[in-house]
């Protein structure tokens, strides 16, 4: 029997979890911590579930937290960390961003000070992958990571936190499992953990591929990665892959023009020049992201339930979640 | 000892960290309470979440007309597929759908192969297939039904209408109809436009981890030992075979698959250089910048291939998986030395057609 401790469980990713959690008889216990208020969701699994409001990027909050009665009673022995998906941060804001990387260190840490804690799931996206042209088209667990010194500053603090755990990957203490998910739809056809659906679509002339997977297989595949006794990193996705202008809600028609390299380069060094500095654009957002799950199917028995189905462009978008024959 | 099932009491003690009103942890006072919830007979019931008590079904009136599903749903049809249904015939379609079969009916595969823009991209190439460039084959006999392999040809002409025609004949003439995935260079993956077609009509980037995509998932793969130097390729040099490179037969060790030689003989003539200005491609950032006849004179009209007449030979499947063990792969001195033998195979196909074509004048 595991008793679990869930950060950010607030959240919708959090949410789908709390419900696998629950229902999971190898789990007594499931303490879970947000930013917001106790969400109301929970009183439903109350027989299982406690919730504490908690700001993990505060390191007084987290010390105080881990040396408090309350976590001493619960006693966790598993560690299921969602940084990035919680509602309560602006995704966008470098600040927030840069203190989900931290939030993640501390969190490590406090966990290997506590010897009870023996497994650590950390929930990283499919994003931290390196995509270029000649690049793979699908990745597996041992690509490249995309250390792009200007890239997207979401993107860079995932590379960051998911570099922190696998740092902790050989700890023969704590056993950690980093399991990178494609793009989130949750049930009602909304989008998480991607950044070409964020950024208002790919530059004109490119379209590229992206996996996807229903937040309720993101619950399963945790818990799963929760009990299997293999740790690693694992690439989690359904079994869709869907072209990045067919997700797009905001009636896309045509992104930022692409122009040659000759001429990006002199337009980026008059920018400089002048003082400003724009964002580089991410390889992203042109040749997308498609995992190769066979690593999760072998050891975790990973198997995507629900299949993601998608109907209508632009505004008329309905993206459905549903649940495989 | 744990808290175990029912027993668990999720009062873990006071809460230090509310926020918002300011009062000390030791004064807060536990907010959280246990609820347990029970069944008729007082037996705790545990793992499933709080339902009302119903006495039957209610009436709710008349049922509410049934959605159709997507897969009911009829989908947008615009006209190039209205276009594509004019210029393929049945025997296309069925053809067509036994292709799209082996994509489980997914609108996508994971490379973005689509079956819908497949079809539209084969009735416009059948037609340069028949019309154009008048394709004559042989020799599909050795292609295998099911299963992965692949196919090494010579390559040539500025423009890949070579991988595009071998495509097309395969998907008319072979029996039964089998889809060919090419490995493209690498640079155009970089291309606008370009990029997207390529993917969605099953073409890859040459990536050794794409090529074993494709060959574990039982396709036929065809690729260009010669590369992107072929066609840089001068007139002079037409139907010489440059050097090859060995990823192919690595890939057919480790994966156990034959390697079909495949002579291609009518797209060096479609556009023959005269000379490659270098130093302005790399400036640009082009593999090549070719003076031709027509180009760079009638603009990028230049570049359009000239109607010759194609012809496609496949030769006997190399099995060296057969014949060699698999650490071979790993060895450069017998990987280049079987390149060797299926670039001098290939090179012979060439010739005999070459040969055979100026006899007859053609």
């Amino acid at each position: 029997m595991r008793s679990v401790l869930v950060t950010h469980l607030d959240s919708t990713v959090g949410r789908r979890l709390a419900k696998t959690l629950y229902h999971d008889p190898e789990v007594s216990l499931v303490f879970g911590t947000g930013m917001g208020p106790r969400p109301s969701f929970l009183d439903a699994y109350r027989e299982k579930c406690a919730y504490q409001r908690l700001d993990l990027a505060k390191a007084r909050h987290l010390t105080s937290f881990f040396r408090s009665e309350r976590f001493a009673r619960a006693q966790v022995d598993a560690v299921i960390h969602l940084p990035f998906v919680s509602e309560h941060r602006g995704e966008r804001i470098p600040g927030n961003v840069a203190s989900l990387v931290s939030e993640t260190r501390r969190l490590l840490e406090e966990c290997k000070k506590h010897r009870s804690i023996e497994r650590f799931v950390y929930l990283s996206s499919a994003f931290v992958y390196r995509p270029e042209p000649g690049n793979v088209n699908v990745f597996s667990e041992d690509q490249l990571l995309g250390f792009e010194t200007e890239g997207d500053t979401l993107v860079r603090a995932w590379i960051d936190a998911d570099l922190i755990c696998q740092g902790e990957l050989n700890d023969p203490h704590l056993k950690m499992t980093i399991l990178r998910a494609a793009t989130i739809v949750t049930e009602g056809g909304e989008f998480l953990q991607s950044p070409p659906l964020s950024r208002g679509g790919p530059p004109i002339g490119f379209n590229p591929m992206l996996s996807v997977i229903a937040d309720r297989d993101i619950g399963r595949a945790l818990v799963l990665a929760l009990h299997a006794d293999c740790p690693g990193i694992y690439n989690i996705a359904g079994r869709e892959v869907f072209p990045c202008t067919e997700l797009l809600q905001n009636n896309y028609r045509f992104g930022p023009l692409p122009v040659p390299r000759l001429l990006s380069t002199a337009i980026s060094l008059m920018d400089r020049g002048l003082g400003r500095s724009q964002p580089r654009q991410s390889g992203l957002l042109r040749y997308g992201v498609v995992l190769n799950t066979r690593r999760a199917a072998d050891l975790l028995g990973f198997e995507p339930q629900y299949r993601i189905e998608v109907s209508g462009r632009g505004s008329d978008l309905r993206v459905e979640t549903v649940r495989c024959r | 000892m744990k808290p175990q099932g029912s027993q668990l009491d999720p009062a873990l003690g006071s809460d230090p960290f509310t926020q918002g009103d300011g009062t000390l942890p030791f004064l807060i006072r536990l907010r959280e309470h246990t609820i347990r919830v029970v069944d008729e007979s007082g037996q705790p019931r545990s793992r499933s979440a709080p339902s009302k008590v119903s006495s039957g079904p209610p009436d709710l009136g008349p049922p509410i007309p049934e959605v159709p599903s997507f897969d009911e749903a009829d989908e947008p049809s615009g006209w190039m597929d209205r276009l594509a249904g004019v210029l393929l015939e049945r025997e296309d379609e069925e053809r067509l759908a036994v292709l799209a079969d082996n994509l489980n009916a997914r609108p996508y595969d994971v490379l973005g192969l689509s079956p819908r823009v497949t079809r539209r991209a084969l009735s416009v190439f059948k037609l340069l297939y028949r019309y154009y460039f008048r394709v004559e084959s042989s020799g599909h006999q050795v292609i295998p039904e099911k299963g992965g392999a692949i196919l090494a040809a010579n390559h040539g002409g500025l423009l890949p209408f070579d991988a595009s025609m071998a495509i097309v004949d395969l998907f008319l003439k072979a029996n039964p109809p089998r889809l060919l995935r090419t490995v493209v260079d690498r640079w155009a993956g970089s291309l606008p436009f370009v990029n997207v077609f390529y993917a969605r009509v099953g073409q890859i980037i040459g990536s050794h981890d794409n090529f074993r995509e494709l060959l574990q998932d039982d396709q036929l793969v065809l690729v260009f030992p010669e590369g992107m130097p072929a066609t840089r390729k001068r007139a002079a040099e037409r139907y010489v075979l440059q050097h090859f490179r060995l990823g192919f037969i690595e890939e057919s060790m480790r994966n156990r698959v034959p390697i079909v030689p495949v002579a291609l003989v009518g797209p060096d003539d479609q556009a023959p250089i005269l000379y490659d200005i270098g130093a302005l491609a790399r400036i640009l950032r082009l593999p090549v910048f070719p003076i031709t006849p027509t180009f760079p004179w009638l603009g990028p009209l230049g570049l359009l291939p000239y109607p010759v007449k194609y012809e496609i030979r496949y030769g006997e499947p190399f099995r060296f998986y057969e014949e060699y063990p698999a650490e071979s792969a790993e060895d450069p001195h017998a990987v280049r030395y079987l390149a060797e033998q299926v670039r001098r195979r290939i090179q012979e196909m060439v010739d005999q057609r070459v040969l055979a074509r100026r006899s007859q004048g053609t």
